[in-house]
């Protein structure tokens, strides 16, 4: 008897499972476990898992380069390190700090200008958020460092935003020293518990002795 | 019944084996694999639309650079790769599947969620500085080696036949290491230019093109062309059940890639920082031609006997055999013994072909066959046109 030829694709009647040619189930569901695993087993594993890492008295931040701040105690390090660790790096730091629904995050990079220019590249970046800009102010920090600070309020919360260049002096050594740009984000009409604890953050912040 | 003799039975038994000259096709609707491989690449697409999509305007011209420039690394990459997929030829459709696979799924979909999450996990079990120090190193050799060799694992439920050996797992792990390493890349030059907030995108872009362009020749294809090879091994599709040498191959390639994504904290900040890039380089260069070499085994014995009747009635001499079925050192002893580099290499390439028509027909006589052997023929009576 001539058994023909199979079409393209035939499934025995014995391998189908609802249309689906059960051969295959091991590769497929198989991968398709892992995957979800990796995906989705590590994110609950994560959320499953509180943060123990709350800054104490006296613990100083590392931005790189010998620059610090002082931290809120309280607050926990959810990236970034302390001093006394392996040393960040100026231009490409990157810290959070969260308390409750409000976060405080510190980016250094490089950028040649005055800081105030720094604000307006980032703005320019992030094109338009939908919130509503304050009135832009200035800050001095208790080594003397000048920034330039913005706040904002829309729908997702209270934010500012502090641009500062990494040094004192001359205009050529401010504008070539890296950048350092501070963000707080609180919910909706938050940002007043928070605000003593962030303005003794800002004031602390040092540039390195180098500079 | 015709008796079949020894060498015609050999031979139909490696094209039975091995899987070659099987067409591959991606569109099979009953097979899970091919659904759960839309899943994963229509996941992963998404999430980088989404990824990119925020400041795709503003950041046009750092994407537009990466896009170009590493689009034109692929190139030399494709070449060197296609050149080592030599015995089993896999089809390109099948490559391009698992290249897809490396560089959305496993990238978007698996591994920047993934990474996300066991990096904090990292920095809440021992902190950040020990997360700074090690963290990417302990995170990627299981979110990324592993959401890579899904690929292969999908291939191998949408082409059960063209998957056999741990050759196979090679060439094509490097493939779907490819597709992560460009799309990686990519990725980077992104970051990198948000990092800048924009400030020369062109230049930033450029320069992430030099420092991960030159660490790539140790990275993600060599990384995923060893680990699946491993994982090959351990699964034993071909017959060849080799569960703990897969297991150290693995093994191995998590370690390397865990060695180059935390050379800092090896290191320690010592002078080590300069030399170590170089020394994991070599180590990792010498264990993939180590793996190569093994994997290549099993493929070169089923290439000496899918042309074992083509010797036995003359049309290819044993030399030539030992040169198509051999390694480096074997065709350059068959360049000296004709004294010609041309010669031997069109010798070669046609008692390949040859093969590739044979496995094609399923060892039977076919006029792609007949021509193939009247071609290596003709350029071994030096009839070269």
């Amino acid at each position: 008897m001539d058994m023909g030829q199979a079409p393209q694709g035939w499934v025995p009647v014995e391998h189908r499972l609802l249309g689906l040619d059960r051969r295959t189930f091991a590769a497929g569901f198989g991968a398709l476990a892992v995957a979800l695993l990796l995906i989705y087993g590590l994110q609950a594993l994560n959320a499953a898992i509180p943060w123990h890492n709350e800054i104490r008295a006296g613990q100083v931040l590392d931005l790189g380069g010998g620059a610090t701040a002082v931290p809120p105690v309280g607050w926990q390090l959810e990236r970034g390190t302390l001093t006394g660790g392996a040393g960040a790096a100026a231009t490409s730091l990157q810290v959070l700090l969260a308390s409750g629904g409000a976060t405080i995050e510190l980016e250094g990079t490089s950028y040649d200008g005055s800081a105030a220019a720094f604000l307006e590249q980032v703005q320019r970046s992030e094109g338009d958020s939908g919130s509503v800009s304050g009135s832009r102010g200035s800050l001095t920090t208790d080594a003397g460092l000048v920034g330039v600070v913005e706040s904002s309020t829309g729908p997702s919360g209270d934010a500012i935003d502090v641009a500062f260049k990494m040094a004192v002096g001359t205009t050529e050594t401010v504008n070539s020293a890296p950048a350092l740009l501070v963000r707080v984000r609180t919910a909706a009409g938050q940002f007043e518990r928070y605000q003593d604890e962030v303005a003794a953050m800002l004031r602390s912040i040092t540039p390195g002795a180098a500079r | 019944m015709t008796a079949v003799p020894q060498e015609k039975a050999a031979q139909r038994e490696a094209i039975e084996q091995s899987g070659w000259g099987q067409p591959y096709r991606f569109l099979q609707p009953h097979n899970v694999a091919f659904w759960v491989y839309l899943l994963g690449v229509g996941g992963g697409a998404l999430t980088m639309l989404r990824y990119f999509g925020a400041g795709a305007s503003f950041y046009t011209p750092a994407l537009a650079g990466g896009v170009l420039l590493f689009g034109l690394y692929l190139v030399p990459w494709l070449l060197l790769l296609r050149h080592h997929n030599r015995f089993t030829a896999q089809p390109a459709g099948l490559l391009a599947t698992g290249f897809v696979w490396g560089g959305v799924a496993a990238t978007f979909w698996i591994a920047l969620p993934a990474n996300g999450a066991l990096l904090a996990i990292w920095a809440k079990v021992g902190g950040t500085s020990f997360a700074a120090n090690w963290g990417a190193g302990l995170t990627a050799p299981i979110n990324e080696e592993w959401g890579k060799a899904l690929g292969l694992v999908l291939l191998i439920g949408l082409a059960p036949r063209l998957v056999r050996s741990a050759y196979d797992g090679f060439i094509i792990g490097a493939f779907i290491g490819l597709g992560f390493q460009v799309f990686e890349d990519v990725l980077y030059v992104y970051n990198g230019a948000t990092q800048l907030y924009g400030v020369d995108q062109l230049g930033s872009s450029l320069r992430v093109f030099v420092t991960r362009g030159a660490a790539g020749i140790v990275s993600h294809a060599l990384f995923s062309a060893i680990f699946c090879a491993g994982l090959m091994w351990v699964l034993g599709r071909s017959g060849e059940r080799k569960v703990l040498r897969g297991v150290l191959t693995m093994l191995m390639a998590m370690v390397f890639h865990f060695a180059w994504d935390d050379m800092a904290g090896i290191a320690g900040g010592s002078w080590l920082i300069g030399v170590l890039p170089f020394a994991i380089a070599a180590v990792e260069l010498i264990a993939l031609f180590y793996v190569l070499r093994h994997a290549a085994r099993q493929e070169r014995a089923w290439m000496r006997e899918l042309l074992g009747p083509e010797v036995e009635s003359g049309v290819v001499d044993p030399a030539l055999l030992d040169a198509v079925s051999g390694l480096r050192k074997d065709r350059k002893k068959y360049r000296k013994h004709l004294h010609s580099r041309s010669k031997a290499r069109h010798r070669i390439e046609a008692a390949g072909d040859l093969a590739q028509e044979i496995a094609r027909a399923g060892g039977a006589e076919s006029a792609g066959v007949a021509h193939a052997r009247a071609e290596l023929v003709r350029v071994q009576q030096g009839g070269l046109s």
